[in-house]
C-alpha cells in the first residue's frame, strides 16, 4: 500500500506542477465569466446556458486531464528511464499500475473539486439556490467515469508506443461512446443480420460512459438520480476499471523494461 | 555462509532485430557468487552483457533459462529488492521533484518511518554534497548533481547490497573520489557492493574480487591481487588479454 | 558604426517597409474578401460556415424549451420539423398541432433492453415545456442562432413571441424584430410578428395595420407565384387584419380580408360564418331601423 500511495503522490505532484490543469481551469473560468457578463435581452436571470456551457467545459477539461495525464505516465517513465529506478525497489508491476491509476484518478478528482466549486459559485450566485444532491451526484458520477477513462488510457499506454496515438485513440473512443453509446442498440435493430448481432454485442460489451453524464439533470433542474441507480453505476464503473487495469497488468508484466 | 548474489547457469537470449528468427545470446550460462561484505567489480567491454546481467538481477528481464538469487530469494520476487540499492548508468529521476522529495518518495516505498526517513535524508544529502540544492527541482541539476542524487537514492534504504552500473560515469575527479570514499565506507560497514565500471584503475583500488565477461561468457573471476600476481600484469593488461585485444604492429 | 544603432536602424527600415506594403495592399485586400471587413466576429472567424451552426443552436433552444427531453439524430423522423410548437398560440389549429407535437415527442418508447432501461435513470425522460417565466432560458441560444445566421427568420419570430407574451419585454422584442428586418427586409413573417407586437403589446392599431398590409404585399411578391406557397401565414395575416378592421368599424375591409383567408383555410366554414355575421352588421348599420331602402 505504501508503494501504491507513494507512486500516486508523485503523479498528483506532477499534475499540479505542470501547466495543463491551470490553463484548462483559467480557460473554463474566463469563458464562463465572459458569458456571464453578457446580458441577453436585458435579463440578468438567465442561467441555464451558463450552466450548460460551464459544465461542457468542465467535461472537456476533465477528459483532457484524465487522458493526457494517464497516457503519458508509463511512456514517460520508460523514456526518462525513471521506471528502472522505481522497479529496482520492492515494487511489483501490479503495484506500479495501480499506483499510476490511483494517482491519475485522484488527480482528476482534485481537479473536479476545483472545477465544480467554481461551477457552484457561478450557478449559485445567479440562481440564488443550490441543488446539492444533483451537484454531488454529477461530480461523483463524472469522477467514477473518469476512473474507466484513466484505466483505458493506461491500458493504451502499455499497448501503443506513442502517447500521442494512445491519447488520440482514447479521445475518439471515449467521445464516440459518450455521443453514440446510448443509441447503438437502436442502430443495431435497423441493420440486417449478422451486423445486427455484432453491433448489439458491441453495445453490451462497451462501457456505457454516457450514463455518467447527468449534465442535463443539473442544467434543467431535474430531480436527482435514484441513489440505488447511482450505486449500481459506481459498481459498474468499478468493475470496468478493474478489468481494464487487469488487462494493462497482463500486458505490462511481460514487457522488458530496458527498451 | 550463503552468497548474497548467486547466478546459476544464467542464460539470456534475445531475438536479433535484423536477422529474422535468429536469436542473439546475451548471457551464456553464467555462474557467479558474491559473498557478504565483498566489493565486486564486474568488467567487460561494451556489449559484453554486464547491464543485461544487472537487469536480470533487478528483475527487469526474465532469463531464458537458469536462475538468479539475491539473499537467497529468487529475483522475480519483489521482496528480493527490499535490501538492495541500485544506481543505474544513466541517472534520470522525476525532474519536477526536488532531491528531498525524491528521497522521501523512495523512503515511503520502502516503508521507512517518517522520523527515520527525515534523519536519513539529511545525512545522505550531506554525504553527496546536495544539501544546498535540496529544495531545487532535479530539472535544474547538472549531470554530476543528478549522479549524486542517484547515489543518495540508492542508499536510502541503508541497503545490504549496492548494485552500481558505471557509478563514476560523468563525474569529475572530485565526484569520483567521493564515490570511492562511499564504496570504501560501505565496505567498512560490512555491506556488499556489486558494480560495473570501465575505470580499471578505480576497480583495482577498491575491489576485492572481479569478474571479466566477454560476449556473454564469464572469462575470469577471482581476487584482484591473485589475478595480478598470476598474470604478472595490471588489471588493464589482463582485461585486454582476455578480450583478445591485439595492439597494432609498430611501423 | 555603432552596432546597437545599426540594429535599431535595420528594425526601423523593416518597420517602414512593412507599413508601406500594408498601405499598398490594403485597397487590394478589400476586394479579395469581404469576410475580413465584417463587423461580426463570428463572420470573420467562420465565414459562411457559421450558418451550419445556427441550426444547431436553434435546436438547442428547442431542447432547452423541452428541458432536455428531445429526440436524438437517430429519432430524427420524430423530431419537431418546425418551430411552431415553440410558440403556443400558433393558430386556430392549436389543438391539432398540440396533438401532433405530443405524438412526435413520445419518441422514447419502452426500453429495448436492460441496459437502456437502466440508462434512463440518468437522462431526462419527461416531456415538458418551460413555463412561468423560465422561457427566458431559450433566449441565449436564439440570440446565438441569429448571430450565426441572420437570415434565419424563425429565430426572430420565436424569440419575439416569448419576449412579449411571457417575459413582458415588448421593447426588447421590437428591437430584435427590427434587427431581423434589417437582415431580412422582405420577410413577411417578421413583419407579421411585428404587427402583432404593435397591436397586442403597444395597442397601436395604426402601425399594426401598416405593417400587416406591408406583410401581405411582401407575401404576394414572394409566395404567390410559388407552386406551394405558405398559405397559413397569409391566412393568419388576413385574419388579424380582418379583426383589426372589424374593431375599427371597417366591416367591408374586414369581409375582404376574411374572404382572402377563407380561400385557403381548412376552417372555411367558420370563416364563412364570421363573414356572414359581418355582413349582417353592415346591413344593420345601413338600415338601423330595419326598414327597406
Amino acid at each position: 500500500m505504501n508503494a501504491i500511495m507513494a507512486i500516486a503522490g508523485v503523479v498528483i505532484k506532477e499534475l499540479y506542477r505542470r501547466k495543463d490543469f491551470y490553463v484548462l481551469f483559467v480557460l473554463t473560468a474566463v469563458v464562463t465569466l465572459l458569458l456571464a457578463s453578457v446580458k441577453f435581452f436585458d435579463d440578468r436571470n438567465i442561467v441555464r446556458y451558463l450552466k450548460e456551457i460551464c459544465l461542457l467545459l468542465i467535461w472537456i477539461s476533465a477528459l483532457v486531464i484524465a487522458i493526457t495525464t494517464a497516457a503519458r505516465q508509463i511512456p514517460a517513465e520508460r523514456e526518462n528511464r525513471t521506471l528502472l529506478s522505481l522497479l529496482a525497489k520492492p515494487v511489483t508491476r501490479g503495484q506500479f499500475i495501480i499506483g499510476k491509476f490511483a494517482g491519475c484518478w485522484l488527480a482528476c478528482g482534485f481537479s473536479l473539486v476545483v472545477f465544480y466549486s467554481f461551477f457552484g459559485v457561478v450557478s449559485g450566485s445567479r440562481e440564488h439556490s443550490f441543488a446539492l444532491p444533483q451537484f454531488l451526484q454529477a461530480f461523483w458520477l463524472q469522477w467514477s467515469m473518469l476512473g474507466i477513462v484513466v484505466a483505458l488510457a493506461l491500458l493504451g499506454s502499455v499497448v501503443f508506443a506513442a502517447p500521442s496515438s494512445n491519447g488520440t485513440i482514447c479521445f475518439v473512443v471515449v467521445g464516440g461512446i459518450l455521443l453514440l453509446g446510448r443509441h447503438l442498440n437502436q442502430v443495431a435493430l435497423r441493420l440486417p443480420e449478422p451486423r445486427r448481432t455484432l453491433l448489439y454485442t458491441l453495445y453490451f460489451l462497451l462501457p456505457h460512459l454516457e450514463w455518467y453524464d447527468v449534465r442535463d439533470l443539473v442544467v434543467y433542474d431535474q430531480p436527482p438520480v435514484r441513489w440505488a441507480a447511482c450505486g449500481l453505476a459506481m459498481l459498474y464503473a468499478g468493475v470496468y476499471t478493474a478489468l481494464l487495469l487487469y488487462a494493462a497488468w497482463l500486458v505490462f508484466r511481460r514487457q522488458a523494461l530496458n527498451q | 555462509m550463503d552468497p548474497i548474489v548467486e547466478l546459476k547457469n544464467l542464460r539470456v537470449e534475445f531475438h536479433a532485430q535484423n536477422s529474422g528468427s535468429a536469436r542473439k545470446v546475451a548471457i551464456k550460462d553464467l555462474n557467479l557468487k558474491i559473498g557478504a561484505g565483498e566489493v565486486f567489480g564486474f568488467l567487460g567491454p561494451n556489449g559484453a552483457g554486464k547491464t543485461t546481467t544487472m537487469n536480470v538481477l533487478l528483475g527487469f528481464l526474465q532469463p531464458t533459462s537458469g536462475s538468479a538469487f539475491l539473499f537467497g530469494v529468487d529475483v522475480r520476487e519483489p521482496i528480493a529488492r527490499q535490501r538492495i540499492g541500485f544506481l543505474p548508468e544513466s541517472t534520470y529521476y522525476y525532474k519536477f521533484l526536488t532531491a528531498e522529495e525524491l528521497l522521501r518518495f523512495y523512503a515511503r516505498i520502502f516503508g521507512i518511518p517518517r522520523a527515520v526517513a527525515d534523519e536519513r535524508i539529511d545525512r545522505l544529502l550531506s554525504l553527496v554534497d546536495l544539501d544546498a540544492a535540496r529544495k531545487r527541482t532535479i530539472k535544474t541539476y547538472s549531470k554530476g548533481m543528478q549522479q549524486r542524487v542517484g547515489l543518495a537514492q540508492a542508499l536510502m534504504n541503508d541497503p545490504d547490497l549496492l548494485i552500481l552500473d558505471e557509478p563514476t560515469s560523468g563525474l569529475d575527479p572530485l565526484g569520483r573520489m567521493k564515490v570511492r570514499e562511499i564504496i570504501q565506507r560501505l565496505k567498512n560497514a560490512g555491506k556488499t557492493v556489486f558494480f560495473s565500471s570501465h575505470e580499471l584503475g578505480e576497480v583495482e583500488t577498491v575491489c576485492d574480487k572481479v569478474a571479466i565477461i566477454h560476449q556473454g561468457e564469464l572469462k575470469v573471476e577471482g581476487r584482484v591481487a591473485d589475478l595480478m600476481a598470476k598474470h604478472q600484469a595490471n588489471l588493464e593488461k589482463i582485461f585486454l588479454d582476455i578480450i583478445g585485444y591485439q595492439p597494432p604492429l609498430a611501423a | 558604426m555603432n552596432r546597437p544603432l545599426t540594429r535599431i536602424l535595420i528594425l526601423l527600415l523593416l518597420g517602414a517597409g512593412s507599413f508601406s506594403l500594408a498601405t499598398v495592399l490594403q485597397s487590394r485586400a478589400v476586394a479579395w474578401s469581404r469576410r475580413g471587413n465584417s463587423d461580426s466576429a463570428l463572420e470573420v472567424l467562420l465565414g459562411d460556415g457559421r450558418r451550419l451552426f445556427a441550426n444547431h443552436f436553434f435546436v438547442k433552444a428547442d431542447i432547452s424549451f423541452h428541458s432536455g427531453y428531445y429526440p436524438s439524430i437517430f429519432d430524427q423522423e420524430q423530431a419537431p420539423q418546425d418551430s411552431h410548437h415553440m410558440t403556443e398560440e400558433g393558430s386556430a389549429h392549436r389543438d391539432a398541432a398540440e396533438e401532433a407535437h405530443e405524438r412526435q415527442m413520445s419518441f422514447l418508447g419502452p426500453p429495448r433492453d436492460c441496459l437502456e432501461r437502466f440508462g434512463r435513470n440518468f437522462m431526462v425522460t419527461q416531456h415538458s415545456h418551460l413555463a412561468g417565466g423560465n422561457e427566458r432560458e431559450i433566449l441565449p441560444w436564439l440570440r446565438l442562432s441569429a448571430e450565426l445566421d441572420p437570415q434565419r427568420v424563425d429565430t426572430y419570430t420565436v424569440a419575439s413571441f416569448w419576449l412579449r407574451k411571457r417575459l413582458g419585454k415588448p421593447k426588447e422584442a421590437e428591437q430584435f424584430l427590427r434587427e431581423g428586418l434589417r437582415a431580412n427586409p422582405n420577410s413577411f413573417e417578421i413583419l407579421f410578428e411585428l404587427g402583432r407586437l404593435y397591436q397586442e403589446d403597444f395597442h397601436d392599431d395604426t402601425r399594426a395595420r401598416n405593417v400587416w398590409e406591408l406583410a401581405l404585399n411582401r407575401w404576394s411578391d414572394q409566395e404567390a407565384a410559388k407552386k406551394a406557397p405558405d398559405l397559413l401565414v397569409r391566412e393568419e395575416i388576413a385574419i388579424n387584419l380582418a379583426r383589426l378592421e372589424e374593431g375599427a368599424g371597417n366591416f367591408a375591409s374586414a369581409v375582404d380580408y376574411l374572404e382572402l383567408a377563407k380561400s385557403s383555410s381548412p376552417a372555411a366554414a367558420i370563416l364563412q360564418q364570421q363573414i356572414d355575421e359581418l355582413k349582417s352588421k353592415m346591413a344593420r348599420r345601413e338600415n338601423p331601423a330595419g326598414h327597406a331602402p
